[in-house]
């Protein structure tokens, strides 16, 4: 086998991360200069940048209101995951009638784009009284399915026998998932606590369907709310993005570790 | 110190750090909220110029609009007290010498003090 130095592999790499990350850098630069993104050619570093289109973002929308909605939002869609695909994910690992029913069920069910279930989605909601609620833009999103598999790959790989002790102890199975069987889950937690905060953050078309109010709106709406506000939008545009974008990649950035750890779990499993 | 080392990881850094950051910021703020602006005008000499009328606007969507006037003193000088915008536009006028450029001043916060380095110019003929 060739081996590459490992100078040449580092390099390699960083003009990989530094081409994928120009886009990032393109942003952050036009919020802080408000730059014409067509002017030619192109400034490669920020010439008098300043925070002030920051500021004009939080003051031109109610984007403190925004940002807890958002938040509120995400909490619960994250709950509801952990604890729901938690549950799905152990009922996978136990051996049922029609176990392979149940999984081909939820993997044909992925194959569903998301709009095209709309408008049952919407009919339930409403039936529940859940309109234009925090609860309501949650609903859809706290359980996935990938998710559940997530959790059952990381199951799958806890011993049998650690599950067949605490049964002859008398541990009853709810109790055997949330205190055996998830705190050694803790990739899969994460992975399902990012890719619920990351889909619930960026969610823009069921909220835009069933929120009302203005001061129910989540940072996705408001952005689209905020074009139609702001004269001069290239540089306070930019920064609403960056504002948005921030929460998302700081939660990835603390929790990546997990993140990849859990998604790649039980992939070489044997 | 035991029992407080489960606080250094970094989600407890990260989070609280940006939590005093932010409290700090709003401390600034609340000790210089006060709406004041503060500056001088001159003449296209550079002498100071008493009894100009400066002018403090508001950019709505496509206009600005005045929002306070007041007079400079004998010595050229003037404050605007109790402004409550983020950004402001001033200009200086007297219509025997002339006006100033209408110019923006952008602030990091609302009502956020404001002491101009630069004096306001009148221009001569300009209104």
């Amino acid at each position: 086998m060739t081996r590459y130095p490992k100078w040449a592999i580092h390099l390699g790499l960083a003009i990989i991360c530094t081409l994928m990350l120009i886009p990032f850098y393109w942003v952050l630069k036009t919020s802080l200069t408000g730059e014409n993104i067509f002017s030619y050619p192109p400034a490669i570093l920020p010439e008098n940048p300043h925070l002030f289109y920051y500021v004009d973002v939080w003051y031109s929308i109610p984007f403190f209101r925004y940002l807890v909605n958002s938040v509120v939002v995400s909490i619960i869609v994250v709950v509801g995951n952990v604890v729901l695909n938690a549950m799905a994910g152990y009922a996978l690992t136990r051996d049922f009638t029609g176990k392979g029913s149940v999984i081909m069920l939820f993997l044909s069910c992925m194959m569903i784009p998301f709009q095209v279930t709309i408008i049952p989605a919407y009919l339930i909601t409403k039936e529940l009284g859940l309109l234009n609620s925090h609860l309501g833009m949650a609903l859809p999103l706290c359980s996935t399915i990938v998710c559940i598999f997530v959790f059952k790959a990381s199951f799958d790989a806890i011993p049998k026998s650690l599950i067949d002790a605490a049964r002859i102890d008398g541990v009853p199975d709810w109790m055997i998932i949330f205190r055996i069987m998830v705190p050694l889950s803790q990739s899969a937690i994460a992975t399902n606590i990012i890719l619920a905060f990351i889909w619930s953050w960026n969610n823009f078309l069921w909220p835009l369907i069933i929120i009302r109010d203005n001061d129910m709106q989540t940072l996705p709406l408001g952005l689209a709310r905020f074009l139609t506000v702001v004269e001069d939008t290239t540089g306070a545009l930019y920064a609403f993005c960056i504002m948005v974008l921030v929460p998302g990649l700081m939660i990835f950035l603390l929790a990546q570790k997990q993140f990849i750890a859990g998604l790649t779990s039980g992939a070489a499993k044997g | 110190m035991l029992r407080w080392s489960f606080l250094l990881n970094r989600y407890v850094v990260t989070f609280g750090t940006i939590a005093v950051a932010a409290a700090l910021w709003n401390l600034y703020i609340a000790f210089n909220d006060d709406g004041i602006v503060e500056g001088r005008v001159v003449g296209p000499s550079g002498q100071p110029v008493a009894g100009a009328e400066v002018i403090l606007s508001e950019r709505t969507l496509l206009v600005t609009e005045p929002r306070q006037r007041v007079t400079t003193d004998e010595a050229g000088t003037f404050t605007i007290t109790g402004h409550r915008y983020h950004r402001v536009w001033l200009k200086a006028v007297k219509p025997e010498i002339g006006a100033s450029p209408q110019t923006e001043y952008r602030l990091y916060f609302r009502g956020a003090n404001l002491h101009l380095e630069e004096p306001l110019r009148l221009e001569a003929g300009a209104s």
